[in-house]
């Protein structure tokens, strides 16, 4: 029995998963930008897949690492809609999606730089100390760095550090960046704070010239990815695990298969499953 | 260590200008396409950024806007959001709600009159409504009891809807047949549907607007009827009152009047 691979909820395949048991995901992820204040139709659809399933929350606007000041309202409706739906994880990136009080809904890379750390690490506390839980960020894929001054992995390595935040760690991300800025995937993964991990991302990507993967969410996982994985499972400790899949949605089996696939890979080395509720 | 103060404002500020400029820079570059000076950059991958947040406001709109992006033309289209995007700092961290900033925009500009569209701000109203009524927060049914006089009872309607009035008939006439010639006074029911969740839309006269506007206020419909037989000059109280009870059955079988109050 699968205990520790999710899948992320999408609206195109709602209904399927809720009403069909082709796809057995151990948990589903969502968004609550998405559904904070949403009533009617997909109100009925979310509580009833609250009621299939045990939720995670991974966030897209809280914009930890922008230069303003965090949007403490925003981050009181996250809370209640954690609260509401009982879920455990909150993860989000550490990238900036809004500056200069404009929101921009999609991820830009932070410059790598000290004084970044400390107003990151400083912002993480206030949202931490408002949601009472630790916030969970993730490694973002990233397509040219901006006036870096640090590498990325004692970046990534100072904020959870001296936030006591946890880490997402997006395999599939690492593996996009390796490819995309030339390093070699396993040693960066050795040098982040992997006792901190307390969830784990894998997607597929596309490869769009001989210098370039985007990280698209909307192919299948490659082998290369699930091998990566595979490394960094022996690495940290049991968590779950989310297959995100956003575009080109597939038949569901497809999806199970690859949930399949992740279980295979954890069941023979993490002793105790990780129960998500 | 006190960090922020009680309005949630760092006390400290750790970021340096000069960091503050390079993520300012290449989120204005996201906005405007405007050539950034950023510092260190893998310059041939930058435009993935630009491409990838435009893409994103963009595909939200024409979500939002189907008939209005079909309607205008591909340049205008693409040249109304690009100025948006560029000019408009959007507020909302829920994507989903951004293309309301947009209508606003629109409004504000007062682009229906540069364009020569002169429906477009009702045409964008219409559009945004169907998908706010959609996914409006449940508003809670009151109690209301099956059998009841529509004359002296409270009649009781379905909360989950917008009553609004156009200059246009964006909600009955396609855009491409004359609609600017059609300028007037139209009223338009959007509702919910409590099973299903779909929306519906009714067209109304005024006579039925000011009815349901009188039962929104708990007005019962003898003395609503009094009140449009005198308002309106009528002066034919048991035909109003035909018109009126045919009209709310209608509104009984669509499932917008839900009973009495009990």
């Amino acid at each position: 029995m699968n205990h520790s691979i999710g899948i992320g909820f999408r609206k195109d395949f709602a209904e399927e998963l809720l009403n069909t048991n082709d796809l057995k995901p151990a948990f589903i992820e969502l968004a609550p930008e998405n559904w904070i204040g949403m009533g009617g139709y997909w109100k009925k659809e979310l509580d009833k897949a609250a009621e299939k399933f045990p939720i995670t929350c991974h966030g897209l606007s809280l914009s930890i690492g922008s230069p303003d000041e965090v949007d403490v309202n925003f981050v009181k409706q996250v809370k209640q809609f954690l609260k509401h739906y009982n879920v455990k994880i909150y993860s989000e990136h550490l990238s900036y999606s809004k500056c200069d009080n404009a929101h921009l809904y999609d991820l830009l890379p932070i410059p790598f730089r000290e004084d970044a750390v400390k107003h990151i690490v400083q912002r993480i506390k206030q949202v931490q100390d408002i949601l009472e839980m630790p916030l969970v960020l993730e490694n973002v894929s990233y397509y040219t760095s901006v006036a870096a001054q640090m590498k990325e992995e004692e970046f990534i390595s100072a904020i959870v550090n001296e936030s006591g935040c946890n880490m997402l760690l997006d395999v599939n991300n690492v593996y996009v960046n390796a490819f995309n800025h030339n390093y070699n995937a396993k040693e960066f993964i050795k040098k982040l704070p992997l006792h901190k991990v307390a969830y784990v991302h894998i997607a597929g990507h596309e490869q769009v010239s001989d210098t370039l993967i985007i990280d698209t969410h909307g192919q299948a996982v490659i082998d290369p990815v699930f091998e990566l994985f595979d490394y960094a499972s022996d690495l940290i400790k049991p968590v779950p695990v989310l297959l995100e899949r956003d575009f080109n949605i597939p038949e569901l089996s497809e999806l199970q298969n690859e949930i399949n696939r992740l279980d295979a890979i954890v069941s023979k080395k993490w002793q105790t499953n990780y129960a998500i509720a | 260590m006190l960090l922020f103060q009680k309005n949630g404002k760092p006390i400290m500020q750790l970021l340096k200008e000069d960091t503050h400029t390079q993520q300012a820079r290449l989120a204005d570059y996201c906005r405007t396409g405007n050539t950034p000076n950023l510092i260190d950059i893998k310059q041939d991958n930058l435009y993935q950024y630009r491409r990838l947040v435009f893409n994103i406001a963009s595909d939200t709109l024409e979500t939002a806007y189907p008939i209005t992006y079909s309607f205008l033309p591909q340049n205008v289209w693409e040249k109304l959001v690009y100025d948006y995007f560029a000019e408009h700092k959007c507020q909302t961290t829920q994507v989903w709600r951004m293309p309301l900033e947009f209508y606003d925009y629109c409004k504000e500009k007062n682009l229906q009159e540069t364009l020569g569209v002169p429906f477009l701000n009702d045409l964008l109203y219409f559009e945004w409504l169907e998908l706010d009524v959609h996914t409006m927060e449940d508003i809670a049914y009151p109690k209301t009891k099956e059998i009841g006089s529509w004359l002296t009872d409270v009649i009781v309607l379905n909360p989950e809807h917008k009553l609004i009035q156009l200059s246009y008939p964006v909600h009955t006439t396609a855009p491409t047949e004359n609609l600017d010639e059609k300028k007037g006074n139209y009223f338009l029911l959007i509702y919910r549907e409590k099973q299903t969740g779909n929306v519906q839309f009714i067209d109304l006269s005024m006579l039925y607007v000011f009815i349901i506007e009188n039962i929104i206020n708990g007005i019962t419909l003898n003395i609503i009827l009094e009140e449009a037989n005198t308002l309106l000059q009528i002066n034919d109280i048991d035909l109003l009152t035909q018109h009126a009870l045919t009209f709310l059955e209608d509104l009984k079988q669509r499932e917008f009047v839900l009973g009495f109050l009990s």
